[in-house]
């Protein structure tokens, strides 16, 4: 049986068997909601509890993520009690060691595994493009990832994580559409499609003013009926990557901190890692901020110039968006298995904290 | 047990088919207590920007680790009781105990995961009986 690889995000959860040049097989919410058991279904809706087990990248909510790991292994990929197989996750950035350790301990003791290994999502995503050496820039949900790494090994001091992700880009539109809609009721969820469907990057600064002036607009069904016209807000979303003063935060713009953190590595690794800078996680994939980010790099001095890497041919389409899955596809047929994993033995030996020793 | 056994006998010794290409305990003035015969001539000032990297974590990260005039790239540690580098395919684990500092060098096939359960584990060892 193959090993399985899990990213769990604070928006989806990536999880599949490792099978590199495919996509991961189950991409899910990771959102989830507590139905009290003892309600009548009229009163059901009203009684919903939604739990995000995921906050911000780190896992939050013990109890609810052990329950959305039951349902992902077993239900969704088939494990067997009393057969459990191997399991590879992939964390962000800057992880508490105790969670590293809380997390070891999960698999071994609740889910019975045999073997486990975690992975730094920088480092599998450079993987995922066939790089050991490079930086990325891993926007999500939740939080913002800037991470430089040599030779598969992260160089903390010149990595940064702003609590910065999707999450705020909606809230910032839904903020935009309340001022001009503010009778109309909004959920949450039905701005999050907007973004998803609408959301877009300027060309560059001078446009992103034109559009600011005058924008075209367009015409956007809610599910309840109504029609609202989605005009220069899906610009300002895509913006505050650029400039985050537009969400308020006192913070240069996702090129700069990019350049920031390379200047901050010993200069012979340079070239290695600009001509290497890979753009990662759900928020990355809005329209036009690829060509939006490149632009902003040529504006660089000629020193520091990144230069964004195009994923190799026998990728799957979109591996932005699951790029730290596949890599931890590709070093999960390396490390399992050549032994490098904690093992059952390993783990019982010497307790959750062998994952520090063996996983980095 | 003499300090050259624990060299010999512990750190020098096989895991999964592997063994360190190198091995000392010193202490943290930088005076050796054994060493393998394969551990490089280190300066004085090396060990004590280790021990400084102990103290003042981060502090080695930017000129990387010196040993025996080889240089690692300083990976993630735990900051105060470990330090990781990395060459290549090989590297060095540090583990800092009450009083010593047992450094591991190992290189291909060894794991640096294998490294660091021999060092750690003798490091874990000696500090619980207060050395």
């Amino acid at each position: 049986m193959e090993a399985v690889v899990v990213d769990a995000g604070s928006k989806l959860l990536k999880a599949g068997f490792a099978v590199p040049d495919h996509p991961p097989s189950m991409i899910i919410p990771t959102q989830m909601k507590c139905l009290p058991a003892d309600e009548t279904s009229t009163e059901a809706s009203l009684h919903e509890i939604i739990i995000d087990p995921v906050v911000r990248g780190f896992i939050s909510d013990w109890d609810a993520m052990e329950d959305l790991l039951d349902h992902v292994l077993y239900n969704g990929l088939g494990w067997e009690i009393g057969n459990e197989g191997q399991i590879l996750f992939a964390d962000p950035l800057s992880t508490p060691k105790a969670a590293r350790e809380q997390l070891v301990q999960l698999m071994f003791e609740r889910f019975n595994i045999s073997g486990f290994y975690a992975s730094d999502q920088a480092v599998l995503s450079l993987y995922a493009i066939g790089r050991i050496s490079g930086c990325t820039v891993d926007i999500g949900h939740g939080k913002m990832d800037i991470a430089t790494v040599i030779e598969g090994a992260v160089q903390q001091i010149s990595s940064r994580r702003f609590e910065l992700g999707g999450l705020d880009l909606t809230n910032l539109l839904a903020q935009e559409l309340g001022k001009s809609y503010p009778l109309v009721n909004l959920s949450i969820s039905d701005v999050e499609k907007i973004k998803e469907q609408y959301a877009c990057c300027a060309e560059d600064d001078a446009a992103y003013e034109k559009l600011q002036l005058s924008c075209p607009e367009e015409q956007h069904t809610l599910p309840d009926g109504q029609v609202i016209k989605i005009g220069r807000a899906r610009y300002t979303v895509g913006e505050a990557l650029f400039q985050p003063s537009i969400l308020g935060l006192q913070a240069h713009g996702v090129v700069e901190q990019l350049v920031h953190c390379i200047s901050t590595v010993s200069s012979e690794n340079h070239r290695q890692l600009l001509e290497n800078t890979v753009l990662c996680g759900g928020t990355a994939s809005m329209s036009g901020f690829e060509d939006r980010f490149q632009k902003e790099a040529s504006l660089c001095s000629s020193a520091i110039r990144p230069c964004v890497v195009k994923p190799p041919e026998y990728m799957p389409e979109n591996l932005s968006k699951f790029s730290a899955w596949v890599g931890g596809a590709i070093i999960a047929k390396v490390v399992f298995p050549q032994n490098q994993h904690v093992t059952k033995a390993d783990y019982d030996e010497t307790g959750p904290s062998i994952v520090h020793r063996k996983c980095y | 047990m003499s300090w050259q056994s624990y060299i010999d006998d512990h750190l020098m010794a096989e895991i999964e088919g592997n063994h360190l290409a190198a091995a000392a305990i010193l202490g943290h003035d930088g005076s050796v207590w054994a060493q393998s015969s394969t551990f490089p001539q280190f300066k004085p000032e090396e060990i004590s920007a280790i021990v400084n990297d102990f103290e003042n974590p981060g502090s080695l990260a930017p000129t990387g680790l010196y040993l025996g005039g080889t240089k690692y790239m300083v990976i993630q540690g735990e900051p105060g009781v470990v330090i990781r580098g990395k060459k290549g395919p090989g590297g060095v684990t540090v583990k800092k105990t009450t009083m010593a500092l047992i450094i591991g060098i190992y290189d291909e096939p060894m794991t640096p995961g294998q490294c660091n359960m021999v060092v750690e584990k003798i490091g874990d060892y000696l500090i619980d009986q207060g050395l």
